[in-house]
């Protein structure tokens, strides 16, 4: 089966199926190894006709029409369509007046994009450390890193969570500094009635396919609230001479999507208020933390242990986490770490060679740190006792199948001696005490 | 380009399910470095999203960045933007850094003769002329060049090898700034349909008279 037609039905979950042994003592796994693969993105006939009609207009045609409809579903003022989310986060940079030499504060837990952009900008990506409670960037540890020559905030809303954006907001006005967000997790994200993209001074967003919003393959596309902050971009690419254009195949792809784009985010909405619902349910799990008024867009579900809730508190919550994790994938839940260290401390911004002989981090070396992973304790207590669920909560995930995923984590959650067993038996690191991992 | 053959390519790729580069069942990107190894005759290709991508892989792949100074064959004003933007600096005389082909419709076919003509390091093959959108790879005989090219992708094929870790025996190896330079499967299936059909002789129907 070649489609994203699932190869089998998976049976709706028996209640005593939580009670029977786990999948990794030799009981039988919640998702059968025969089910467990989940495609992504959804092509159906639509996507098909649309490529074939895109290919019959003139390509700018398709992506500046492509780049209009979405710039029109976000809101926000200007769009520049690009061929990434790295280069349209590069671009909504240099659209807020970042220049070479400039610091831009990003949170140190994101992925690895958001500070090369501030690279390939020739500005310098000063790290902070994360909310515990939002994972987003500490809108007080961004207030102590500013400098005199701090240009930007640029907040991630990580994994689909806005950021604290009026506090942020409120930061960069009183310095005089721009508002840059990294959106890429965050297609019809909000807060209020308002979309992620639409809140900052610039914003970039990745649209490669594994994203909530699908391109072809991949793209990005840049935000500007003030068309100066476009046009700045837009000559920026042509006095350097940097192609970032984006394949209208790509574009063609995206447009059609779009028009399904609402009905993905009920469903991922759905799963997720069932998921959370079954996790409050099991002590030692809990449901990612949304503010009030901020929607969440779920492009990853982050799930946290509290290892005291069913007697495990004397153990390590990375060793409970580890453990747990065996236990999921045993189960054909694909949980998993993404990101396991703060990102200032993988090899690109240990050695800090940049474009080549260090530059442009050599421009402006007051700002450049030597950082250790316990320079971010928010970030390493979140990275030792958080799961990820990546694509599980997208459509077309199956209803039978996210009954399935609830029912694992609470047939594992009944099982504390079975993780007690395992840490005993295992010999867990904590995750940054391991090679970094991009995802 | 024909527009029925492309659509029949682009309906095969979506039918597969699979539009991602870092799609580990992804065949459509390993199908065109083939292609374009087998047509150069080179033994690597790095596959990137435009002509300036692969100008800046095939310096770096070459170790050269921002302070140094290269012999370009015959650079235009755009690319001359380029590097500025890059700080490579180029010098009059002495061997090129990369050799430059751009592909169209007119001389796809024309890929293996214009290659051999190549002398440097590295070849930069721009394949935006096809029709599909910005779209170039690099081609060339050195390993290290082609390690050194795939590390400026996030998640280039060294990434997707190893599981995405972000450890290095050889810190010669360690990339400095990185882009998401990947090309989309769409895109490679199209141009890979391209020069398939350019290097062959054109067959008007197969259907019998």
């Amino acid at each position: 089966m070649i489609t994203d037609f699932p190869a089998a039905p998976l049976p709706l979950p028996e209640p005593a199926e939580v009670d029977s042994e786990l999948a990794a003592l030799g009981g039988g796994a919640m998702i059968p190894k025969a089910s467990r693969r989940t495609l992504f993105p959804v092509i159906t006939k639509e996507d098909v006709f649309n490529l074939m009609l895109a290919q019959r207009q003139a390509p700018e045609k398709v992506v500046a029409d492509f780049a209009e409809a979405y710039r029109s579903y976000v809101g926000a003022a200007y769009a520049l369509p690009t061929a990434s989310g790295t280069s349209s986060l590069h671009m909504a940079l240099v659209g807020a007046g970042v220049r070479p030499g400039d610091e831009v504060i990003v949170p140190a837990f994101t992925f690895i994009a958001t500070a090369q952009a501030v690279v390939a900008a020739h500005a310098i990506p000063v790290f902070v450390d994360i909310d515990p409670a939002t994972y987003c960037m500490d809108p007080k540890a961004a207030a102590a890193a500013i400098t005199d020559r701090t240009r930007a905030l640029m907040p991630v809303h990580v994994h689909g969570l806005p950021a604290d954006v009026s506090a942020l907001r409120a930061l960069a006005d009183r310095h005089g500094i721009a508002l840059v967000e990294d959106a890429s997790h965050a297609h019809s994200a909000k807060i209020g009635e308002q979309v992620a993209g639409s809140f900052g001074d610039a914003a970039g967003q990745s649209l490669m396919a594994d994203k909530n919003f699908p391109l072809g393959g991949e793209g990005g596309i840049a935000f500007f609230a003030t068309e100066e902050g476009y046009e700045r971009a837009r000559a920026y690419l042509e006095r350097h001479g940097i192609d970032y254009g984006m394949s209208w195949v790509a574009a063609a792809f995206g447009a059609s999507q779009l028009e399904r784009l609402p009905y993905y985010d009920e469903i991922r909405a759905r799963n997720a208020a069932l998921l959370g619902e079954a996790l409050r349910g099991t002590g030692l799990f809990s449901p990612p933390h949304v503010p009030q008024g901020h929607v969440h867009a779920y492009n990853m579900y982050r799930t946290t242990l509290h290892p005291e809730a069913v007697g495990l508190e004397d153990i390590p919550v990375f060793a409970v986490k580890e453990a747990v994790h065996e236990l999921l994938v045993a189960e054909g839940v694909p949980a998993r770490e993404w990101q396991n260290t703060p990102i200032p401390c993988h090899l690109p911004f240990q050695h800090r060679d940049g474009f080549g002989n260090g530059y442009p981090f050599t421009l402006n070396p007051g700002a450049v740190r030597d950082h250790r992973p316990e320079d971010f304790p928010v970030t390493l207590g979140m990275l030792d006792s958080t799961l990820v669920l990546c694509r599980e909560l997208r459509s077309p995930v199956e209803y039978e199948r996210i009954l399935r995923y609830a029912d694992a984590f609470r047939k594992v959650a009944r099982r504390p001696d079975a993780i007690r067993k395992l840490v005993e038996t295992r010999d867990y690191r904590r995750p940054y005490d391991k090679a970094a991992r991009l995802g | 380009m024909e527009l029925f053959d492309t659509a029949t390519v682009l309906t095969r790729v979506l039918t597969t399910g699979v539009v991602m580069s870092i799609e580990k069942s992804d065949r459509e990107l390993p199908g065109l470095e083939r292609l374009l190894t087998k047509q150069t005759g080179r033994t690597r290709a790095v596959l990137v999203n435009s002509r300036t991508a692969a100008i800046h892989a095939a310096l770096a792949g070459q170790g050269i960045g921002h302070g140094d100074t290269v012999a370009v064959a015959e650079p235009d004003a755009a690319t001359g933007r380029f590097l500025d933007w890059l700080g490579v600096g180029v010098a009059d005389g002495g061997p090129v850094a990369y050799d430059h082909v751009a592909l169209d419709p007119a001389n796809a076919d024309r890929l293996a003769e214009l290659a051999r003509t190549g002398t440097a390091p590295a070849l930069v093959v721009d394949l935006t002329g096809l029709g599909f959108g910005p779209a170039a790879a690099v081609l060339t005989d050195d390993d290290r060049v082609w390690a050194r090219a795939e590390r400026l992708k996030i998640f280039g094929a060294y990434d997707l090898r190893t599981m995405w870790t972000q450890e290095e025996a050889d810190a010669s190896l360690v990339p400095g700034v990185q882009f998401n330079y990947r090309l989309s499967p769409l895109v490679a299936a199209c141009v890979r349909m391209a020069l398939t059909q350019a290097a062959r002789p054109a067959t008007p129907t197969g259907a019998r008279s």
